[in-house]
C-alpha cells in the first residue's frame, strides 16, 4: 500500500505549487505595511497609514457598505426563492423537473460580461439602469445557480419519510418543511449561501455595466482604480478583505465542515 | 393536482426573476447584434446588417482577438492540469493529516476576491514589481523584464486563478480511483510509472476532461484579470465586448461579439456532455 504514497519530487512540485497558490496574497498583505508606496521584498518600514486612508476615505466606505448590502440582499432573496424553487424540483411537483434545473443553473454557463451587457441594454430600454433594484436583480441572477445546487444536493441527501412521519403526525406541508426538512438541509444551505454572498462580493463583469455612481461596489473601486496605477491603499483594503475571507472560511469550516460542500 | 398548484406557486417567484432580469434580456441582444452602428451617430433604426458577425472573423484585428483568447484558454488549462495533478494527487494519497490543511489551502484563494488576487499579480509583475526587483538585485538581469500587459502575465494570473477549479475536480476524480486496482497492478510487476499511466490516469481522465473543460470555459469568458493584467492594449473576446459597450458605444459589434462568446462556451459545454456519456456509455 505504501507504493501509491506520492513520491518525494511528486511532494515537493505539489507543495510548490500550493505556495504559488498564495504569494499574491503574502505579497499583497506585506505591500499594505510597507512605508514605500511601492513594494520592495523585504518591505521597508512598517506603517497602518495606508489603511487609516482608506478607513478615512468616504469613497471605500460607500463602497463597501454598497457591497455588503447587496451581497446580503441577494443572498436573502436567492436563499428564499431558490430552496422554494428546489424544493418543488425536488418533490417532482411540476412537469420537466430536469429542464427546469438546467435553466435554474444556466447563468452558470452563460459568459458573465455577456449577462451584463445583456441586462445594460434591456435596463437601459425598461429606464431603470442604474437603479439599485435593478442591480440587486442581477445578482440574484448570478448567485441562485449556488443556492439551487447546494439545496438540490441536501435535499437528495435526506430520508423523506422524516417528513412524512410529521405530517402524519398532523402538521401541516409549511410546519413540516420548517422543522423536520430544513434542519437536515441547513449546513448545505448555509455553505451554499457563503458561495452566493462570495459570487456576489466580488462580482465584477455584471456589476460594472450596471452600477450607478452611487452604487459603486468594492471590486468595481478597486477596478477601476487600478486601471489609474497601483496605489498602496488598494492594498490595505485588499488586506481587509483577506483578514475578512480568512475569518469567513475558518468559521465556516468549524460551523458546516465546509470544505465538503466545495 | 394538488401538489402541481403548490410546484407552481414555489417555483414561479424564482421564474419570474429569471424571465425578467435574465432570459428576456438575453433574448433582446439579438436584434441588436444585426443592427448597422455608425461612429458619431449610433445604432441605425431599421437596418439589418450580418457585417457584425462577418467581421469576428474577416477582420484582422478581431480575428487575431479570437485566436488569442482560444489560446490563452489552450495555454491556461494545459498548466492548471501540470500544476493542478500532483496537488490533487498529494491531497488524496499523501498523508492523511495533511488533507484538510491542503485543501483550506487550495479553497482559500478561490474565496479571495478575484480583483485581489489579479491586484496581487500586479504588485509582484510590474516593471517595478517585487519579481523584476528580486531578480535585478540577484543579478540575473540588467533591465526589467516585460511580464505584464503580455501573453506572460495574463497567461500567469489566469492559471492562478483557475488552479483551485482543476485541483478539485481532480481530486473528486482521483477519490474514485480504487486503491485495489493499482495495488494488482504494481502485484503483477508494474513500475510506479507504469501503474500511473495504465491504471491513475485513465481513471481519471472523467475528471481530467470535466476540469478542462470548466478551466477553457472559465479563461474564454473571464474579464477582470485580462483586463487587469492585460491592460486596455493586450485584448481578448471579453474586455473587446467591454471596451465596445462602455468605451466605442459600438452596441451591435459587442453584441454580436458577446453572442459569439457565448455560442463558443455552449457548444463546447455541450460536446463534452456528449463525449462524458458516450464514454460512460462504454464503461
Amino acid at each position: 500500500m505504501n507504493d501509491q504514497r506520492p513520491t518525494l519530487p511528486v511532494t515537493t512540485i505539489a507543495l510548490l505549487v500550493v505556495v504559488f497558490l498564495q504569494i499574491p496574497v503574502i505579497v499583497v498583505v506585506l505591500a499594505s505595511f510597507s512605508e514605500t508606496s511601492y513594494l520592495t521584498i523585504p518591505p521597508q518600514g512598517l506603517t497602518l497609514k495606508w489603511f487609516e486612508a482608506v478607513l478615512t476615505d468616504s469613497a471605500y466606505l460607500g463602497a463597501i457598505r454598497n457591497s455588503l448590502v447587496l451581497a446580503i440582499g441577494a443572498t436573502a432573496i436567492s436563499l428564499v426563492l431558490g430552496v422554494a424553487a428546489s424544493y418543488a424540483l425536488f418533490r417532482r411537483m411540476l412537469p420537466g423537473s430536469e429542464a427546469l434545473t438546467a435553466l435554474l443553473m444556466s447563468p452558470l454557463i452563460i459568459p458573465s460580461v455577456v449577462i451584463g451587457v445583456a441586462l445594460l441594454q434591456y435596463f437601459t430600454l425598461v429606464g431603470v439602469r442604474g437603479g439599485f433594484v435593478a442591480l440587486l436583480l442581477a445578482h440574484v441572477v448570478i448567485t441562485v445557480p449556488y443556492i439551487v445546487r447546494s439545496a438540490l444536493a441536501s435535499l437528495s441527501g435526506i430520508d423523506l419519510s422524516v417528513e412524512e412521519a410529521a405530517r402524519c403526525l398532523g402538521a401541516d406541508g409549511f410546519t413540516a418543511f420548517r422543522l423536520v426538512t430544513l434542519p437536515l438541509i441547513k449546513p448545505g444551505l448555509v455553505a451554499g449561501a457563503l458561495f452566493s454572498f462570495v459570487t456576489s462580493m466580488e462580482n465584477v463583469p455584471v456589476t460594472i455595466f450596471l452600477a450607478g455612481p452611487r452604487q459603486t461596489t468594492l471590486p468595481i473601486l478597486i477596478f477601476t482604480s487600478v486601471e489609474m496605477g497601483v496605489d498602496p491603499s488598494v492594498a490595505a483594503v485588499s488586506t481587509l478583505l483577506i483578514i475578512a475571507t480568512v475569518l469567513v472560511l475558518f468559521f465556516a469550516e468549524r460551523w458546516t465542515g465546509f470544505h465538503r460542500f466545495v | 393536482m394538488r401538489s402541481w398548484r403548490t410546484g407552481i406557486l414555489l417555483f414561479s417567484p424564482l421564474l419570474l426573476v429569471l424571465a425578467s432580469a435574465f432570459i428576456v434580456p438575453l433574448i433582446l441582444l439579438a436584434p441588436t447584434s444585426f443592427r448597422e452602428y455608425q461612429p458619431g451617430m449610433g445604432i441605425v433604426a431599421g437596418s439589418f446588417t450580418l457585417q457584425n458577425y462577418v467581421r469576428i472573423v474577416a477582420d484582422d484585428f478581431y480575428r487575431e482577438v479570437v485566436l488569442r483568447t482560444l489560446g490563452l484558454g489552450v495555454g491556461v488549462t494545459v498548466a492548471c492540469l501540470l500544476l493542478g495533478y500532483p496537488v490533487a494527487y498529494l491531497i488524496v494519497r499523501g498523508r492523511p493529516g495533511w488533507r484538510l490543511p491542503l485543501t483550506l489551502l487550495v479553497i482559500f484563494p478561490l474565496m479571495l476576491n478575484l480583483v485581489v488576487r489579479s491586484f496581487g499579480w500586479i504588485v509582484l509583475l510590474t516593471s517595478r514589481g517585487v519579481v523584476n526587483n528580486l531578480l535585478i538585485d540577484v543579478g540575473l538581469i540588467e533591465a526589467p523584464l516585460k511580464l505584464m500587459f503580455n501573453v506572460t502575465g495574463v497567461t500567469i494570473g489566469l492559471t492562478h486563478i483557475y488552479l483551485p477549479f482543476m485541483v478539485l475536480m481532480l481530486v473528486a476524480a482521483l477519490q474514485n480511483v480504487p486503491r485495489d486496482l493499482e495495488a494488482a497492478a504494481a502485484t503483477l510487476g508494474s513500475s510506479r510509472f507504469h501503474v500511473f499511466r495504465a491504471v491513475t490516469l485513465p481513471l481519471t481522465a472523467p475528471g481530467i476532461i470535466a476540469g478542462s473543460i470548466l478551466v477553457f470555459v472559465l479563461t474564454i469568458s473571464a474579464l477582470v484579470t485580462p483586463r487587469m493584467l492585460g491592460g486596455p492594449t493586450y485584448q481578448v473576446m471579453a474586455t473587446l465586448v467591454y471596451d465596445e459597450y462602455m468605451q466605442l458605444l459600438d452596441w451591435p459589434s459587442g453584441s454580436a461579439l458577446s453572442f459569439a462568446l457565448a455560442l463558443a462556451t455552449l457548444l463546447i459545454i455541450w460536446i463534452s456532455s456528449r463525449m462524458t456519456r458516450r464514454w460512460a456509455g462504454l464503461a
